[in-house]
């Protein structure tokens, strides 16, 4: 029989899913669990608990089974160390219920009971790594950085295969945790490139954001956290507007460097053209971006880099960063435009180029919406990850 | 990061992230080993960024973190 054909009763630990929604690994599990069920894996979703949500919740015959968290502590990594006892407890009831095949988590958050799971299960674990610690504060220097560091060695060590996002992420991971690379399978981010085929009143969401028909309209999407590099671009907006002095500069997501951004886009002398919109939800993520004329990806570290590829199933040009898992899924001048990372001067330059050539912008539009079609789609990913648990549960 | 993100995490952490879990100016001040006053300053900072709610139960004031607030701390370790 052709491998990834068996079905398999699978055990995912994530400490985000929707709505509780963070980064990238909640739609990341969203997508790869139900596009799972499909091919006829029992998906189980252990999660913690999101204020108005259920306990327990069947998405597209994806088993979500959210855990309360009783206690809490001011440390975070102590909270999430309480957190997993709690998700190993469930785990636990569950498996009198359910005889898992396969533990599969997330990133270090839920590592302490993946392990502990895959322990008293007797079952083989999978992980799949979408940032390292070393990646995302660029050098170890706090005790609790040092502390994540170990637990993702640990998860790494313990799971029977790693699944990685991109090669960029996988030669990080094998050079910083001296990873056997035949432990390691690389299958990339996908999208529901259905969500977007929507039509959307572009004038009507451009002007609830106060944007002008004339204007041309610059986006942001993410976390205001330093390594977005979101400092990058708001130091860009100046250089672009000298060019095109109609434009308005939307900045969606939240973080704790939000407050510095907002200062800095003030002090460029522009804050008229630039707006903060905190975070928003899907629907209105999916407008936004179908609505804009430039989605700019300023990131000094970016494993992956989903918001690339639902700019490029939205149909907006995507200026990015030449970094990391960016610079594997654009294609400079074909897909997409890559900037010199940390240069505002560079991304000045990706985004007035666009913003002039209306047919060189068509061209990337199409040539993106093309290769995502082909080469990142939910179903295409939830295969090659259905070989890896039959490749495991093998071994 | 600014005092009051900090303090917001601390606030999500031990778990005052619901209506029910809210917590008072007292008990969130020993949590905190926070003076009262400074407790206070951060939360008045944090509410007018909707990222925490005021309510009353018994007469007396409770605060917990909002989902955006939620979304807010967590964006910090995603």
């Amino acid at each position: 029989m052709k491998r990834g054909h068996t079905k398999m009763k699978v055990c995912m630990l994530t400490w985000e899913f929707p709505p509780r929604i963070v980064g990238g690994i909640a739609r990341h599990c969203y997508g790869l669990t139900r596009a799972l069920a499909k091919l006829g894996h029992e998906m189980h979703v252990v999660t913690l608990e999101f204020p108005g949500v259920s306990d327990f919740e069947d998405v597209e015959d994806v088993k979500v089974h959210r855990v309360k968290i009783e206690l809490g502590h001011p440390n975070f990594i102590t909270w999430t160390l309480i957190f997993n006892h709690f998700m190993e407890k469930r785990v636990a009831a569950l498996s009198h219920l359910i005889d898992f095949d396969i533990i599969h988590v997330h990133d270090w958050l839920t590592t302490p009971s993946g392990i502990a799971s895959k322990n008293y299960l007797n079952k083989p674990m999978v992980c799949t790594v979408h940032s390292t610690e070393v990646g995302r504060v660029q050098h170890l220097k706090s005790p609790d950085s040092y502390m994540i560091d170990g637990l993702e060695w640990w998860m790494m060590y313990e799971a029977k295969s790693v699944i990685m996002c991109s090669n960029f992420m996988m030669k990080e991971v094998v050079n910083h945790f001296h990873l056997p690379q035949e432990k390691v399978s690389i299958i990339p981010n996908a999208i529901d490139a259905h969500e977007y085929a929507v039509d959307v009143d572009k004038e009507a969401v451009r002007k609830r954001y106060g944007v002008m028909p004339h204007e041309k309209l610059v986006v942001f999407i993410g976390r205001l956290v330093p390594q977005k590099g979101v400092e990058y671009l708001i130091r860009a907006i100046p250089l672009i507007v000298r060019n095109h002095g109609e434009t308005k500069f939307l900045i969606a997501g939240d973080g704790w460097s939000r407050s510095n951004l907002e200062s800095m886009a003030t002090a460029t002398g522009y804050g008229n053209k630039i707006r903060f919109l905190g975070f928003i939800p899907d629907s209105e993520r999916i407008e936004l971006l179908k609505s804009a004329d430039v989605l700019v990806i300023p990131s000094i570290y970016e494993p992956f880099g989903i918001v690339a590829l639902e700019g490029m199933t939205a149909g907006v040009p995507v200026v990015a960063s030449n970094v990391g898992g960016l610079s594997e899924i654009i294609e400079h001048d074909r897909t997409g435009m890559l900037a010199y990372s940390e240069n505002p001067e560079s991304f000045a330059w990706c985004v007035n180029k666009v913003l002039s050539d209306h047919g060189y912008a068509d061209w990337i539009i199409e040539n993106a919406k093309k290769k995502v079609n082909e080469e990142y789609s939910w179903e295409s990913v939830a295969r090659k990850v259905s070989e890896v648990y039959e490749k495991t549960c093998e071994r | 990061m600014p005092d009051e993100i900090y303090f917001l995490c601390i606030l999500h952490n031990i778990g005052a992230i619901s209506l029910e879990k809210s917590m008072s100016i007292e008990e969130i001040s020993q949590w905190t080993v926070m003076e009262p006053q400074k407790v206070r300053e951060n939360l008045d900072k944090l509410i007018s960024t909707q990222y925490i709610q005021k309510t009353y139960r018994d007469g007396s004031e409770r605060y917990h973190v909002t989902i955006n607030g939620i979304r807010k701390v967590l964006s910090m370790y995603s």
